[in-house]
């Protein structure tokens, strides 16, 4: 919403009001302003001219050599203007003048002749897009006075961000009357409390959906010239953008800007039957080209104005063709009505257009104010386009509610929710001076009724939020609430996350957070089977792209996305982790699953860009992956070693088509897959224009968080010394070194206290197809110092066991 | 054997002030002083001596190794300073250290956590809800029917009539008013979609959503508390101010403006030219909504409020482009 000074000073006094002091106090009342903005400082160099000679250029037709006087100055000024003519007054640029477009005015010679600036179209002064001539000004303005302030266009627009519930403010006046209100000053309208008659002799109104239209009011004016609107109207309307038509639309539109009330000139000739009806379409009449000459396909349910044989406009959105005013109209039927917010808010959605009328409509128009600014309009086409209308001529169709209902307000409560000790005095005179009329009900209550143009006010809390307005948000007191203490209960899941979150920062894993959407390409990408689960996606009705239309499924192609952009600014080395929703549907209409998983990927020099003096490049590997995860399972103190309750890291039987087929694992909580890991396929890479190894692990996060941490208990230091052995076995090379391990630990052998694999080797001295794998284990007792016949005979036992189970073959380590 | 002792210290002391380095003190060491050193061979053979000479012979012999051990003591320890000043030339101090690589957080999981941490410790429980939401809780809940003007606030990503991704992390009001009884003081954050996409907006955001409900809960606590949250998480004397504004979840509703972060509240581009810059919307929960969860707004009253993660962390951090948070540069994430 938009308006200016200069016109609000018609309605009120804000002398000693600086446009910031005013933008400021609208401001702390609710009304938002966005924007305060001096209008035409770049015309201030313009000057008024008076030509004094008119004369033709000796060298060019349609040219003339002008004697301009500005002041005490006379320029001769070569201009091409029909309607340059002796005794005009008009604007001109001297040089040195810039003109909107950073068009610069400078002296020159037109076909020899000099001239010394530029008389100025208002289409030069940015004032309009078209015209057929220099500005036509007052004869009463002096010339040499500054073009913008002799014209009064020196103003200050101020653009106001309404809130949905202030459709009173979408007008001048309303803004003035808040401004009556703080300011405490009187409020001066043009027109207020007119009425007209019921019915009409020279046509009548029908409303056959009473609950869509309220009120219907129409006067029939004649014998209207259409012409150019004045200056003053014309200033009005480019003030807050507005672009000048002709007068009788100028008029609608000035008023519907003064008052808020959406007002439609209807040619009258080209109404069938001398008769209005409001009603909806009929099946046939599906098809409506409204005046911006787009041809519309409506339904059954919108409201439309229409003659006595079809409709004519769409109710309180835009007129049609077929009864628009044009030059030839002489007879104008006005319409002032007061249409259902919900049905135009609909129409107007899905007619997919939205005007200034259809704004305030949507937002409710004060069905009070109806006739106001009917009349208000009807005075100014008897004034500007010399129509004529009897004075209370005219049909108001008004079968919806009359005067707003009073609403009750408890001064204890409206002080207990603000947080202030007001007493009753204080609340009314504060209502009272917007127009809200305070009866006094017993002690600690009053009734309120709201002005008509308030349609926000119907309850209680309606009046609480208006004396907090009123008193001033910033005046209510600072305190804390007093309330009773309790513990904030902690969310598991999420408290585990944060945990994780911070694990792999430490590990130089950084944060990523990817759109919930992606594009259903990414699950080709990653080479998923045509009947993979994962392929059902939900999908957006109304995606802003292809890229963005269904919701995740998987984390793992964001991250490879961002690896690729990485890259591509020569971040090779990349860890990154993220934990997100991803999305299976359910059944139509319900609420999908969201699935938390946890995914990480991890590409290029394993120590970073940084610091190639200290790490020499290492390009990270499957292990690197697996410890990560080995990590944070150790971290999480979960365990890992085939027990109850713990994790463990397998090889699957079916590897997902986005895994290297020799570097998959899969991570197993008793018989459940609760996540992968592995490095992602070379063709998968190729697909996401990757062209380093990256490694990734992707963890059901839900999964992980169920499963229980190892408790936190003591057990005592060993006292007594450990002994460690060193076994080599050559083991055919299929047999997995891991296995070996389990094996080890498995055996229940009470004197084993750990077991580990210190080197695998192929080569000379080991046939092909066979490898030696290396294992150290300890061995201790709780209760004394082991000899070397205990270890002796314990190792021994492992060694057969090992070599019967896997037909190694025991080498001298 | 006197005349040997007197050799052998003559001897000592000439090789103790020519040794230069730690091999040659060591080579002396074992040499004179060793268990099979010179001095003690010469102790063994004392019982070759005549009873008579060997107190003389022994005491002598003590104090000449004794002597001597001295001198290598000092010899070692000139060696050992010296020794370490050159190592310690070899080494250049200069260079950097072996640092370990480490991760951040993302800039909206660090504004989210330090949100969440402030309103922890003055007692709010942490919730979290879906991001995909029914019609019902993102608006009809809330106030706000279908054809509802405020619905123009909400670009809507829908997936079915019935459902969409939530455009506000309001719709956990409603869905923890209707499973618990007051009083309550929760804040709920996550992530929000809205279907706009340019400098200023991404079609993903993040919320924290805050509700407290308890009785005789004023406005005036409201701003309470919001200030309190604002000068932690911007600076202690930082100017905020609370201004009228409309949604339909509340009434009355505030937006809550910070001065300028950037101009001191001077005007500047960011806060175009006001002084002011909002970060936060709030109000005293509308009685509706009341209503809708069954409890008495006679009885019970409570403020509510949202804000933007990605705004705060614009402000505090001075990042000027909201695209890039989700671009995952790690020249971006680095930074925070």
């Amino acid at each position: 919403m938009k308006f200016t000074t200069n016109w609000l000073k018609n309605y009120v006094d804000i002398d000693g009001l600086s446009p910031q002091n005013l933008a400021d106090k609208l401001t702390m009342l609710g009304l938002e302003v966005e924007a305060v903005t001096p209008l035409y400082e770049r015309l201030g160099a313009v000057k008024v001219a008076k030509i004094l000679e008119a004369a033709p250029h000796p060298d060019a037709d349609k040219l003339q050599v002008c004697k301009v006087a500005a002041g005490q100055d006379e320029y001769e000024i070569v201009c091409g203007a029909p309607n340059a003519r002796k005794g005009l007054i008009t604007a001109v640029a001297l040089p040195g003048t810039v003109l909107p477009g950073d068009f610069k005015i400078k002296k020159s010679k037109v076909r020899g002749v000099v001239s010394n600036g530029m008389l100025c179209s208002e289409k030069e002064l940015g004032l309009s897009e078209e015209s057929d001539g220099i500005i036509e000004l007052p004869e009463n303005l002096e010339h040499g006075a500054q073009f913008i302030s002799a014209t009064g266009l020196q103003d200050t627009q101020i653009e106001v961000d309404l809130t949905p519930n202030r459709a009173d403010c979408a007008s001048v006046i309303g803004i003035a009357r808040e401004v009556a209100g703080f300011q405490r000053k009187p409020l001066t309208l043009p027109v207020e409390n007119a009425e007209i008659k019921k019915e009409s002799k020279a046509f009548s109104v029908e409303i056959e959906a009473p609950e869509l239209c309220p009120r219907y009011a129409g006067r029939l004016i004649t014998g209207v010239k259409i012409k150019e609107s004045p200056w003053w109207l014309k200033k009005r309307l480019l003030s807050i953008g507005l672009r000048p038509i002709n007068n009788v639309v100028d008029i609608t539109n000035f008023v519907m800007m003064e008052y808020g009330q959406p007002l439609h000139a209807f040619d009258f000739d080209n109404l069938a039957g001398g008769k209005i009806v409001v009603r909806t379409p009929r099946p046939e009449e599906l098809k409506f080209t409204t005046l911006d000459e787009k041809e519309r396909t409506l339904d059954e349910n919108m409201l439309m104005i229409c003659d006595a044989e079809q409709p004519v406009a769409v109710a309180g959105v835009m007129g049609g063709m077929n009864s628009e005013v044009s030059d030839s109209t002489t007879n104008v039927l006005l319409e002032s009505a007061c249409f259902n917010d919900v049905s135009t808010r609909r129409t107007a959605r899905k007619l997919n257009l939205s005007t200034d009328a259809s704004y305030r409509f949507e937002r409710g128009v004060d069905p009070g104010g109806t006739i106001n600014a009917m009349n208000r309009a009807v005075e100014l086409l008897c004034e500007l386009a010399e129509g004529k209308c009897a004075e209370d001529e005219g049909v108001d169709a008004f079968p919806g509610a009359g005067t707003p209902k009073p609403v009750s307000l408890s001064i204890s409560r409206c002080n207990d929710l603000n947080g202030l000790h007001l007493d009753k005095a204080e609340i009314v005179e504060m209502l009272e001076s917007i127009q809200l009329r305070c009866t006094d009900k017993d002690g600690d209550t009053i009734e309120v009724t709201p002005p008509s143009f308030r349609i926000d006010i119907e309850r209680e809390a309606d009046l609480v939020e208006e004396i907090a307005r009123l008193y001033g948000y910033d005046n209510i007191p600072v305190t804390l609430p007093t309330v009773n203490l309790s513990y904030p209960e902690q969310d598991p899941v999420r408290k585990l996350r944060l945990e994780t979150a911070d694990l792999f920062t430490r590990i130089g894993f950084s944060e990523a957070i990817n759109y919930s959407f992606s594009s259903p390409d990414h699950l080709d990408m990653m080479n998923l089977d045509e009947n993979d689960e994962r392929r059902r996606q939900v999908k957006l009705l109304n995606p802003l792209s292809e890229e963005q239309s269904v919701m995740r499924t998987m984390l793992l192609p964001g991250l490879l996305e961002n690896v690729k952009r990485n890259i591509s600014f020569q971040k090779t080395s990349v860890k990154l982790f993220e934990t997100g929703m991803v999305f299976m549907p359910t059944e139509e209409d319900r609420l999908p699953n969201e699935n938390m998983r946890l995914a990480g990927v991890m590409s290029g020099n394993l120590h970073g860009d940084k610091d190639p003096l200290h790490f020499k490049q290492q390009n990270c590997d499957i292990f690197d992956i697996k410890g990560c995860i080995e990590y944070l399972l150790e971290s999480l103190r979960i365990d890992m070693d085939d027990q109850e309750d713990s994790i463990s890291f397998e090889i699957p039987e079916q590897t997902e088509p986005f895994i290297d087929k020799d570097q998959s694992l899969i991570l197993t909580h008793g018989k459940k897959t609760i996540g992968e890991l592995g490095k992602v396929a070379a063709n998968v890479l190729k697909s996401f224009g990757v062209k380093q190894e990256v490694y990734f692990f992707d963890i059901d996060f839900d999964l992980l968080a169920s499963v229980a941490a190892k408790p936190k208990s003591f057990s005592s230091l060993p006292v007594y010394p450990a002994v460690k052995r060193d076994i080599a076995l050559m083991v055919a090379d299929s047999v997995s070194a891991g296995k070996l391990l389990s094996c080890v630990r498995e055996s229940r052998e009470k004197l084993i206290e750990h077991c580990e694999i210190f080197d695998i080797f192929k080569g000379e001295k080991i046939p092909e197809g066979y490898k030696s794998v290396a294992l150290s284990i300890t061995y201790r007792s709780p209760n004394k110092t082991l000899t070397e016949k205990n270890v002796e005979k314990a190792n021994a036992k492992i060694v057969n066991m090992l070599t019967d189970k896997f037909g190694g073959q025991f080498r001298e380590a | 054997m006197e005349q040997e002792l007197q050799n052998l210290e003559i001897k000592a002391r000439e090789t103790l002030s020519s040794l230069g380095d730690k091999d040659q003190l060591e080579e002396f060491r074992i040499e004179y002083l060793g268990r099979k050193g010179k001095f003690s061979t010469i102790m063994r053979n004392l019982a070759n001596v005549d009873k008579a000479d060997r107190p003389r012979i022994g005491q002598l012999a003590n104090t000449i190794k004794k002597e001597i051990e001295k001198l290598f003591i000092e010899a070692r320890e000139a060696i050992e300073q010296s020794g370490d000043k050159e190592q310690t030339g070899t080494v250049d101090l200069t260079l950097p250290g072996r640092r370990p690589a480490i991760g951040r957080l993302h800039p909206v999981t660090q504004i989210m956590n330090e949100v969440c941490q402030v309103f922890e410790s003055l007692g709010f429980s942490i919730a979290e809800g879906p991001d995909v939401e029914t019609d019902h809780y993102n608006f009809e809940a809330l106030n706000i029917p279908a054809h509802h003007p405020a619905r123009d606030m909400h670009d809507t990503f829908y997936i079915s009539d019935s459902t969409l991704l939530r455009t506000h992390t309001s719709p956990m009001q409603a869905r923890i008013m209707e499973s618990q009884e007051p009083p309550l003081r929760v804040i709920a954050p996550g992530k929000v979609y809205r279907c706009d996409s340019d400098i200023t907006h991404t079609p993903m955001f993040h919320q924290v959503e805050g509700f407290l409900v308890d009785k005789k809960v004023s406005f005036a606590d409201l701003k309470g508390v919001l200030t309190v949250f604002t000068q932690k998480i911007f600076e202690e004397d930082l100017a905020l101010r609370f201004r009228p504004s409309f949604f339909p979840f509340t009434e009355p509703s505030a937006e809550v403006d910070i001065a300028c972060v950037i101009c001191k509240g001077e005007g500047c581009r960011v806060c175009k030219q006001t002084g002011w810059l909002e970060i936060l919307g709030c109000g005293m929960i509308d009685p509706e909504v009341f209503k809708m969860v069954g409890y008495d707004p006679e009885v019970y009253s409570g403020f509510a409020f949202g804000l933007g993660v990605e705004r705060i962390a614009m402000l505090k951090y001075g990042i000027d482009d909201i695209r890039l948070y989700y671009e995952n540069d790690l020249r971006f994430l680095s930074q925070f």
